[in-house]
């Protein structure tokens, strides 16, 4: 037992839906308590998803606990019928883990061909997130994974790309558009807009790629054992490692295409991969050679997040900006071995393996580097202390799911992460001359200084999402009169209105504050009184 | 199906899905009492829940966390958390401590009374809080809080006739509601809650208790029964039509006879564009917060056309005024979600007041929705409330007759891979 506030990963629940949420035509029920559903929020609030995602929950209530019965078989075949699905995933949830029912038993009651239900029932309290979802994927691709004929030409799968990855569709995008540019085909991208046919047809490509290291590698382990298909599970980020996996790619596929008598493929002239096709692919390589970047090199960094984009990210930060690395650590323990093995020689020190953000977050505080990249967790650390922080990997925060294309694979993804390393921290020439003469100028303003330390961070999730539009909602009463009188000459008011005023929310304080003084001058009232102020507030709204 | 009276029936169907459990109210529970702390006994899920739900006040050194319950602890037979709580007074100083339930622990039968009695002190007590999904709607858990704190209301004494509010709401909304009882003649004891755990109002036989939220009827029950005291049954003060009957009775309780139709008649006025574009719009409102009938009592007066009106549970005496204001609209508890959905696309209703969980699929299936949970969160309450509450539903309508024409053919294309 332990007080926590806040964890790195997901439960098992979450990663299970995070796979069936990519998929076409797959559902899952949970067996479990109101609420615990809520995890269907993430996907329609981060990821605006225009269709019901293909989660449903299946109730359970004290009640029938006590009384000994169960929705599930109702609730599989309302599923059936409504979204008519061609696999539905049974998963429990932790309480109901706790009860040792015989889900398959009461699956079978729903009346649902057995073939088209697949009970996972994981101990969530051994297994989270990241297991969760490699696991179920994995067990998808070897339920439907058929041997069949390689297509003609050199082609790949993209394993691993899952619903609220980590910049998912511009990484996605990233790697197609190089893979094009090679010549090279995409037999099926799994789990992300994949159908149960297209795993079916995954033995159909040539190779397959697996560039997260949390999701995906074991399938493509499994592919290569079963059907003997070659994996790159190397990471395209930065611009050396992009070049070494295009290098490898090449390699592989053309290992494969000499038994078939395919003509190899040739690495392009490198413009190919730029996006006017004029250009050097990444500006990084020459950035980093600039007396900007040069100010730099004393900057000291720290990264911590999984294991992918913490191995990939120092190695960027250290080879390609050529900036200090400080440390570096990652919540996902399972991975731990692999993460050190990778950054062998990049660290001071040892790596730091935790899913408690408080020791992430003393560590930073104790350092004080001039950059972190982390999580949205070391992102509110670091918002704290003033320190600069980009968010590089999950979990991650709706402003981690924009629209525009921001990939942080491949060469336009290595400008992405430069451009963000120079917009987060204080450049250099800046910062000589704040540390020579201080910051005069740059006080807070007197509104930001009241401001309780919650509201730093807007948004920062779901229901905040909703505060913040019901915020601007009453700001925006679509009758109520325009200030019709905009004078600024300062109005009296009196203690007790004033005490009111108060009690208004800082940030629309000054707002309903002007509102209330034209309100009152429209009426002739010359002071502001507690009668005139509720007046205003009867009239105006809020 | 029952019957309520004569004309009205509540369709009772099987489920409440796409909402929230209890632990949900710590949001804003816990901004209002402002000497607390709330610890929640529960998993990794709870966690993930309140971080997604409420995420941004963690680093504010939030007055919540979760005791969590990992592998080791199953077998145990009850959860030790005086070490926890150590850190949290020593961190925190709260002058109260509210234990909550989740699911994990209430399937173990772990003994939250003895639990909580064992851990609390004389200058901290610890109460217990039922919070789970596996028996009430999020909203309800406010009601466990509000139960929870009965025993440090001071008793009031016989022949002291005040109104007690009962209800979280801001200090504004509060001191709204203060100054128009004391207007009206009627004395006020104050909230239950108030911001502080140290002052709560005194409540006797003679307190008139005021429901001002739908979801609270547990606690004004148990102190009717253990105090004595009376429980306005009125409508809820939302809406011109609302606001006039609440004051109006809440008054007569106090021997004061007010006659608010002028005023009443004022509020409409005031909102009359809003009404106008309400007139004849069709409204559904899926159950998700449990102030469904309150709201669609206002807009079925406003004029709309409430299509349905569901709610996760229905309380027949404490709902009984906003039911009777209701008749002839479809009233249904614990709606099956996937006849909501059969329903809603051969009604293709206007407006779909909706969970957060479900209200961007149901715009991608072309209709306008407002979420439900922003109602929780904002003045809607009494007469300064009134322009908030139309405005909340006249918005979405507004602002959508304002964008551009929208081909979904090419506008959602790729948007969701795993759309069919």
């Amino acid at each position: 037992m332990r007080l926590a506030f806040w964890l790195y990963e997901g439960t098992a629940l979450h990663g299970i839906s995070r796979v069936t949420n990519s998929m076409k035509g797959v559902h899952t029920v949970y067996h479990a308590p109101q609420g615990d559903d809520y995890i269907t929020a993430t996907y329609t609030m981060l990821e605006r998803t225009p269709q019901f995602p293909g989660l449903s929950i299946s109730v359970v209530r004290g009640r029938d606990l006590a009384q000994g019965v169960s929705r599930l078989p109702t609730t599989l075949q309302q599923v059936d019928n409504h979204y008519h699905p061609e696999l539905t995933v049974i998963a429990p949830s932790c309480s109901t883990a706790l009860l040792q029912e015989d889900l398959n038993q009461l699956a079978a009651h729903s009346g649902v061909p057995e073939e088209r239900l697949m009970v996972y029932a994981l101990n969530p309290f051994r297994v989270s997130e990241i297991e969760a979802a490699d696991g179920l994927f994995t067990e998808l691709v070897k339920r439907y994974a058929a041997t069949q004929e390689k297509t003609a030409v050199p082609s790949v799968n993209i394993l691993g790309f899952t619903s609220l990855g980590f910049h998912l569709r511009a990484n996605l995008t990233s790697l197609t558009r190089m893979l094009q540019a090679l010549g090279v085909a995409v037999n099926v991208v799994a789990p992300w807009g994949s159908s149960i046919d297209d795993l079916r047809k995954l033995p159909a490509a040539w190779l397959n790629i697996a560039p997260y290291r949390e999701i995906g590698v074991n399938a493509a382990a499994y592919l290569e054992e079963t059907f003997a298909m070659p994996s790159l599970c190397d990471t395209p980020l930065g611009v050396e490692p992009t070049m070494a996996w295009l290098r490898s790619l090449i390699a592989k596929l053309n290992a494969m295409g000499a038994e078939r008598g395919v003509p190899p493929l040739v690495m392009p002239n490198l413009k190919a991969f730029s996006l006017d096709g004029l250009s050097a692919p990444s500006g990084v390589p020459w950035f980093a050679r600039t007396a900007d970047m040069e100010s730099f090199s004393n900057k000291r960094a720290f990264v911590f997040g999984d294991a992918t984009h913490t191995v990939s990210i120092v190695k960027f930060l250290h080879d390609e900006l050529g900036m200090q690395i400080i440390g570096a650590g990652t919540y996902l323990e399972q991975h731990a071995d692999w993460v050190r093995k990778e950054l062998a020689g990049y660290l001071p020190g040892a790596l730091m393996v935790t899913d408690r953000f408080q020791d992430v977050s003393q560590l930073i505080e104790d350092e004080m580097p001039d950059l972190v990249c982390g999580t949205q967790m070391e992102r509110h650390s670091c918002r704290k202390l003033d320190v600069p922080c980009m968010v590089v990997c999950p979990p991650t925060h709706i402003e981690n799911h924009l629209l525009g294309y921001y990939p942080f694979f491949g060469f336009a993804g290595a400008d992405v992460i430069a451009d963000r390393v120079y917009l987060s921290c204080k450049l250099g020439l800046e910062k000589h001359l704040i540390d020579f003469f201080g910051d005069a100028g740059l006080e807070y303003e007197e509104s930001v200084a009241e401001a309780p330390v919650v509201s730093v961070d807007q948004a920062a999730s779901v229901v905040d999402q909703a505060v913040d539009v019901a915020t601007s909602a009453s700001s925006a009463p679509t009758s109520s009169p325009a200030p019709v009188i905009a004078d600024d000459g300062e109005m009296k008011w009196t203690d007790d209105a004033e005490a009111m005023l108060k009690k208004v929310p800082f940030f629309v304080r000054k707002k309903v504050r002007k509102n209330t003084e034209n309100f009152a001058r429209g009426i002739g009232e010359p002071v502001i009184t507690l009668e005139v102020f509720r007046k205003a507030k009867e009239s105006l709204g809020g | 199906m029952m019957q309520v009276t004569d004309d009205i029936q509540i369709i009772k169907e099987d489920n409440v899905t796409h909402s929230f459990c209890g632990l949900a109210c710590v949001g804003w529970m816990y901004q209002k009492i402002k000497d607390s702390f709330f610890l929640i006994l529960g998993t990794h899920t709870c966690a993930h829940f309140l971080q997604n739900a409420l995420g941004m006040m963690i680093f504010a050194k939030p007055r919540f966390g979760i005791a969590l319950m990992e592998e080791g602890d199953l077998s145990k037979n009850e959860p030790t958390l005086e070490e926890i709580i150590s850190e949290i007074k020593a961190d925190h100083h709260p002058s109260v401590i509210f234990l909550l339930s989740s699911c994990t622990p209430e399937v173990m039968k772990v003994d939250f009374k003895g639990l909580a009695h064992h851990l609390s002190t004389a200058d901290v007590p610890v109460l217990f809080v039922p919070a789970s999904g596996l028996v009430y709607n999020f909203t309800q858990a406010e009601d466990s809080v509000l139960s929870a704190l009965v025993p440090f209301c001071p008793q009031a004494p016989a022949g002291e006739k005040k109104v007690v509010f009962l209800g979280s709401v801001n200090d504004v909304t509060a001191d709204d509601l203060r100054a128009e009882a004391e207007e009206l003649g009627i004395p006020v004891g104050g909230f239950l809650p108030e911001s502080r755990f140290d002052k709560m109002p005194a409540i006797g036989p003679d307190t008139v208790l005021a429901p001002i939220q739908p979801y609270l009827s547990r606690v004004a029950m148990k102190l009717s029964r253990e105090r004595g005291s009376s429980v306005l049954h009125s409508l809820f003060p939302f809406g011109p039509d609302g606001t006039r009957a609440f004051w109006e009775d809440l008054a007569r309780e106090f021997g004061i006879t007010v006659d608010l139709r002028e005023r009443e008649k004022a509020a409409w006025e005031k909102i009359r564009q809003q009404t106008d574009l309400l007139k004849g719009k069709k409204v559904f409102l899926t159950a998700d917060t449990m102030m469904e009938l309150p709201l669609g009592r206002f807009l079925h007066h406003a004029g709309a056309d409430v299509v349905e009106c569901s709610s996760a549970y229905i309380i027949k005496k404490f709902h009984a005024r906003e039911l009777e204001a209701l008749a002839g609209v479809r009233v249904v508890e614990q709606p099956n979600f996937h006849r909501q959905l059969e329903d809603v696309k051969r009604i293709k209703p206007d407006l779909i007041v909706t969970s957060l969980m479900t209200a961007n699929p149901f715009v991608g299936h072309g209709f306008v929705v407002k979420w439900s949970m922003e109602f929780l969160l904002m003045s809607i309450h009494s007469w300064s409330g009134v322009i908030n509450l139309a405005n909340l539903f006249v918005s979405p309508l507004q602002r959508r007759s304002n964008l551009p024409a929208f081909d979904e053919k090419v506008w959602l294309e790729g948007v969701m891979p795993s759309a069919e």
